[in-house]
């Protein structure tokens, strides 16, 4: 114990007058300590740590590959608490046999890990793993943070509880105790035997005495420590780790240059274009490089390394291994740009008060007018309004946003403007030419539809990547960055709104928008726009159907005769309403007096022949299938595979229908709620299927004009053919024939099948009444796109610009080829398709979501700084490339990558290079420093490590940042005929500290 | 009354038209067989409250129209539905074969992916069966779902189809909360959860 005693005393000595944090009364009293020991035991004996403990010799590099686990408790010293913790590499359960085998004497596992050379220096490890080689060990250490244990005496009486409590139990796992400051991981334990005890000893101080900082100095003090008699001692093998440090990376100017904006807005391609997103770090993502010069195996003797003179020189060393550190809160372009993007779904603010001007507010009367409309809109049947003047209200709206933005206080300057929205609807640009709407080829940089990665949208509910709404999507994320922020989004969705009535009243369809119904699969966003596009197509349909024999009206509606239209009607609704209100009740009859309601069919290819004649004709009759077998066939789409009318033998023709209502999903939502308000009698049962029996008469008079003298059972071999059941039965002169009749579903009197066939009147698609009323619909649209607020476009948006992002980091790493990036953008894919197709993701999410991108983008730009360090674009050598770009990737993903070649490889000679490079520019600086400051120069140099190293030969590296020595021996302790046991010592120099961890076995029965 | 209940779920009844969707809805919220029932037009709406191993839950039940031309308006029903039943009708193979369709529907329009399936096979009391119960086990195996034959005239396996499906909608982490409940533990518990029940998301009751 003497040895013990002076070492402790070295530490205390070192350490500053602390008062100590806490004072243990009982410290001393017999009965606490007892109890102490015996709590010790308890946890020793519960964790099955009682024994002789077995396992394999250790496999190389087990430390670093393997898994390490631990196990903690509490105990208390009196009123002190303590942690206790198991930490072992998990190994595959060795059998009990094994145990069996084991002869009496063998040493405890843990002293012959003192001397295994497979995991010197791992990467990743608990300190005491790292100076002492251990593959499981138990530490015991004040538990609350801020603790410490101070006093030596203190310490040695834990150090004597803890050699009690593994004399007591028979535990062979070294049991160690945290003493000091935990900053200072100060540990001293023990490990017994049968027979044998190892001691783990400790120095820590901050500066170096000079004899310990080279080999022959380091060999004196363990074979003083060892106190061995025995001549000639057998020599003592050493393992050397020199680290080194690069920071300098001068010579490499980071590639990234920050994106250029006027260059955008000039035109020119800069780092940027509307529609992309920015990708990269804004700084250098590597910011040191370590290399770790190693040699492994020395024996004493084979090198020198002393006061004056030293054989280790990096280059020579036959291990080298390099990790990077990265830059700490690594700033990226994308990054920041969906952070940016996710701070708007914050904002609280409308449009108008970020602008700071009340666009409509003046002019209230206007305001009331409007919602006045639109509540005229909103009541039941067609209302033959859509010519109320949108245009009108549109133009005033966009005098009255000019008069209140003057051009200075507009947060988007014209040019930006213009810029966006012709990228926005590059139609327009066409239009100006040669005034058609050309279709658009945007989708230069997309992926091809079908495409798994073009499906990404169903997914995240976002939209088509070659879409206008995700378009719409990246530019006010560029505007939020770079344009005045929440402001400039505002801004630019007013003159979106704009653009849209615009669209609508001049009936131009909205570009790059999927036709037909809204794709409910996308944002709500995409999928009013959708709707917008919709109504633009039919009522451009409509007008420009109505050209021929409609002379009355201009097909656009242009400003010209907008007060007619706004006149005429109003009137036509007054009428409307009048004969709603006669006509309430009978809802099965459609009128044939007003044109306006009337769905004109386009694309019914059947000439528009004798339209008025048969008009009059019908409005006059109420004709049963009998009668209406005279009239004319109307409406026919084609034939029906072969089949005939049952009773006049005619084929049978599928007619032209009229479209279902395009519907966006909260339409769809109100309307089922609606539905289910109607409850579950068979009234409410009743009304809801007559409630969604519009689509079903529509049809069944579309089919009586196609099939003039069809019956029920015809119309059902259509439409629901499953509930038309045909037999085969022989006939009264002996032959086969089929016979069908209906369903019985279908038969049952008055169900409403039946009911709506009686009612039905044949009239053709185009000129029944409307299903889809599109001028109320677009109104609807265009008011809710007014009134989204900067927070609300951003939370619509967000799926978009998270599917864009994706796609960014996909489309970067495709180019750099990176494992650990590929599965990341597969958890982000999952992780977002889960959380995103929920109407309100959780902020909380949004944002796990959003750190997933960022870390991607950070791996790929280190992969792209270490490329460019090590030179991987300018080597030409394909070979020589492969094993760099293999090398540079094991950088990412590893703690700690062994050099090929080591200082000879490919790769080492570069990262010689650098650090040649690194010295000189160093070199050149100190220079300059000497001028300045010569005590500062004075000082440096009183470091007898750094002098002797520059004044060697070897001034490529500057002096290492660490040097690591692991000293092993065999030898009998303590007398010259104990057994011979393992003896270790390990130390550490770095610019702050010194410490040497020492690990010395005594024969406990001979001494 | 209703305080005692633990949750409302939204159940989606989906198939071609005339297997005996709103035969087999009827039978299991009025435990009767109405031959006179029409064929369905657009979408229907059943409430009923049941219990299972003791909880009890409100079903808000939607039968849609299998009809074609009716199945522009259904999708919307699909959103927000926690357990869904796709029925085929045993002694028509076309409904069997169609049920791929069904599926596909299902994954584009349903909000969850963790939504729990149950294919029904109905009117087994039929004598002329066209699909093979073997064949019904392979495709509800094949697509994680749960599986029953059944008959809305005999009554056969209804009411256990409707009872096994709520189970298993309870036993799934985060997938009957209600929405206001933190989802942020739901979509956690989900990501482990599914896909690895006990009974491998698939379990056969017969
Ligand atoms: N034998 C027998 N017939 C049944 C059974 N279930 C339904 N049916 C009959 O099958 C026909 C169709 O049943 P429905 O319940 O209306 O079918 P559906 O699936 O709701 O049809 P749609 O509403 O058109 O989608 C009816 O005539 C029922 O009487 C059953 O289990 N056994
Ligand atoms: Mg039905």
């Amino acid at each position: 114990m003497r040895g013990t005693a002076q070492w402790l005393h070295k530490m205390a000595a070192d350490s500053e007058p602390e008062s100590e944090v806490f004072e243990i009364t009982d410290f001393t009293t017999a009965s606490e300590w007892e109890r102490f020991i015996s709590k010790v035991e308890e946890v020793l004996n519960d964790w099955k740590l009682i024994g002789v403990s077995s396992g394999k010799p250790l496999e190389k590099g087990v430390y670093t590959t393997g898994i390490w686990e631990e196990k903690s408790d509490e105990i208390s010293f009196a009123d002190f608490r303590f942690s206790i913790t198991h930490h072992y590499l998990v190994q595959e359960a060795s059998g009990k046999d094994g145990k069996e085998e084991l002869v009496e004497d063998v040493l405890p596992l843990s002293m012959q890990d003192l001397l295994c050379m497979n995991n010197d220096f791992p990467p990743r490890a608990h300190c005491l793993v790292r100076w002492y080689g251990l593959r499981e060990f138990v530490v015991i250490a004040p538990a609350a943070n801020n603790d410490a244990v101070l006093s030596e005496s203190k310490c040695n009486l834990l150090l004597s509880s803890v050699s009690i409590a593994l004399g007591n139990t028979g535990c062979q796992v070294p049991l160690f105790v945290q003493i000091h400051h935990k900053w200072r991981r100060m540990y001293v334990g023990e490990c017994q035997g049968p027979g044998v005890r190892t001691d783990f000893e400790m120095v820590h101080l901050r500066k170096v005495p000079n004899q310990y900082t080279h080999l022959s100095g380091l060999l004196d003090i363990f074979k003083s420590k060892i106190g061995c008699s025995l001549t000639p001692l057998p020599p003592v093998s050493i393992a050397i780790r020199l680290t080194y440090v690069l920071q300098d990376w001068q010579q490499y100017f980071w590639p990234q240059q920050p994106p250029d904006i006027d260059a955008l807005i000039g035109g020119e391609v800069g780092g940027l274009e509307f529609g992309k997103l920015p990708f990269g770090a804004c700084e250098d993502p590597v910011s040191e490089l370590h290399l770790a010069a190693t040699w492994p195996h020395l024996t004493e003797g084979i090198i020198v390394d002393n006061d004056v003179y030293s054989d280790l020189d990096p280059i020579q060393a036959p291990q080298w291994s390099v990790r990077v550190r990265k830059a700490d809160n690594l700033q990226c372009l994308l990054g920041d740009f969906l952070t940016e993007f996710f701070k708007l779904c914050r904002r609280k603010e409308s449009a108008d008060e970020i602008l700071g001007r009340s666009t409509f507010e003046e002019d209230g009367k206007e305001v009331a007018d409007i919602t006045h409309a639109l509540s005229k809109l909103t009541e039941p049947a067609p209302v033959p309004i859509h010519k109320l003047s949108v245009t009108n209200m549109v133009h005033s709206a966009k005098k009255k946003i000019r008069k209140h933005r003057g051009v200075d206080d507009s947060p988007l300057n014209n040019e930006v403007l213009n810029t966006l929205m012709l990228f926005l609807f590059p139609d327009d640009a066409d239009k100006l030419t040669d005034g058609s709407e050309a279709r658009l080829s945007t989708s230069r940089n997309n992926p091809p539809p079908e495409s798994e990665e073009y499906n990404l949208y169903s997914q995240f509910k976002s939209a088509p990547s070659d879409s206008l709404t995700y378009k719409l999507a990246l530019c006010l994320c560029m505007i939020n960055f770079y344009h005045g922020g929440v402001k400039g989004v505002a801004h630019l969705w007013q003159e979106f709104v704009v653009e849209m009535r615009r669209r609508w009243e001049k009936n131009y369809l909205i570009p790059e928008l999927a036709n037909g119904s809204p794709d409910l699969r996308c944002c709500l966003l995409h999928q009013k726009l959708q709707m917008l596009n919709c109504c633009i197509e039919r009522k451009k349909a409509r007008d420009e159907g109505k050209k021929p024999y409609t002379s009355d009206r201009s097909p656009s509606g242009s400003s010209g005769d907008t007060g007619k239209a706004v006149d005429r009607s109003g009137g036509d609704y007054q009428k409307e309403t009048e004969k709603e209100r006669g006509e309430v009740g009978k809802s099965w009859e459609s009128w044939s007096d007003s044109e306006e309601e009337f769905f004109e069919c386009l694309s019914d290819t059947e000439e528009l022949k004798g339209n008025g004649q048969e008009n009059g004709k019908k409005g006059g009759t109420k004709e049963g299938n009998k009668e209406s077998a005279n009239l004319k066939p109307e409406g026919r789409l084609h034939p029906h595979g072969k089949l005939t009318l049952l009773h006049p033998g005619e084929p049978l023709y599928i007619p032209v229908t009229q479209e279902p209502a395009p519907m966006t999903e909260d339409l769809l939502e109100e309307q089922s709620e609606v539905l289910a308000k109607l409850g579950t009698s068979a009234e409410g049962a009743h009304l809801r299927a007559r409630m969604q029996s519009a689509c079903l008469l529509s049809d069944m008079e579309s089919f009586k004009a196609a099939n003039p003298g069809c019956c029920l059972e015809d119309f059902v071999r259509w439409y629901s053919p499953r509930d038309y059941i045909e037999e085969e039965v022989v006939d009264e002169e002996g032959n086969r024939v089929l016979k069908g009749e209906l369903s019985a579903r279908m038969k049952i009197p008055s169900n409403m099948w039946v009911e709506a066939w009686e009612t039905a009147k044949p009239v053709p698609a185009r000129r029944q009444r409307r299903l889809f009323d599109d001028t109320r619909e677009a109104e609807k649209v265009l008011h809710y796109l007014a009134v989204q607020k900067p927070a609300d476009l951003a939370r619509h948006l967000l799926p978009c610009v998270i599917h864009a992002a994706v796609l960014k980091v996909k489309e970067e790493e495709t180019l750099e080829d990176i494992a650990s990036v590929k599965k990341i953008i597969k958890q982000i894919i999952s992780h977002s398709s889960k959380v995103l197709r929920f109407p309100n993701p959780e902020d909380k999410k949004l944002e796990e979501i959003i750190a997933q991108i960022m870390s991607a983008e950070a791996i790929i730009a280190r992969a792209r700084s270490l490329k460019a360090k090590f030179g991987i674009e300018k080597c030409d050598q394909e070979e020589e490339k492969e094993d760099l770009e293999r090398f540079v990737n094991c950088l990412l993903e590893q703690p700690e990558v062994s050099v090929i070649g080591a200082g000879r490889g490919p790769a080492g000679s570069i990262i010689h290079k650098l650090f040649l490079n690194a010295q000189r520019m160093t070199e050149s600086s100190d220079e300059v420093a000497t001028m300045t400051s010569l005590d500062e120069e004075l000082k440096r140099s009183g470091s007898s490590d750094e002098r002797r190293l520059n004044l060697g030969a070897v001034t490529d590296f500057p002096p290492p940042a660490g040097r690591e020595l692991i000293l092993r021996i065999t030898v009998p302790r303590p007398a010259p005929y104990s057994k011979p046991l393992p003896q270790r010592m390990y130390s550490v120099i770095t610019k702050e500290d010194f410490r040497l961890a020492g690990a010395f076995s005594a024969d406990t029965t001979f001494f | 009354m209703d305080e005692d209940i633990l949750t409302t779920l939204k159940i989606l009844i989906i198939g071609e038209s005339g297997v005996g969707k709103s035969s087999l809805l009827l039978r299991f919220t009025d435990d009767t067989f109405d031959p006179e029932l029409a064929a369905t037009i657009g979408v229907d709406f059943k409430v009923k409250t049941i219990s299972v191993d003791g909880n009890k839950a409100k079903l808000a039940i939607w039968d849609t129209a299998g009809q074609e031309r009716f199945r522009t308006l259904t999708p919307s029903y699909y959103r927000g539905a926690q357990g869904v039943i796709l029925v085929y009708d045993v002694t028509r193979r076309d409904t069997f074969v169609k049920l791929d369709n069904w599926l596909n529907e299902l994954e584009t329009y349903c909000t969850r992916n963790d939504i729990v399936k149950m294919l029904v096979g109905n009117k087994i009391d039929k004598e002329n069966r066209a699909v093979d119960r073997n064949e019904g086990l392979k495709f509800a195996r094949k697509h994680s779902m749960l599986f029953i034959e059944a008959s809305a005239k005999t009554c056969d396996g209804v009411q256990c189809a409707f009872e096994e499906l709520v189970e298993k909608i309870i036993q799934t982490p985060g997938l009957w909360e209600s929405e206001s409940q933190n989802r942020g533990v739901k979509l956690s518990n989900q990501e482990e959860g599914y896909g690895e029940r006990a009974c491998g998301g698939y379990c056969s009751m017969l």
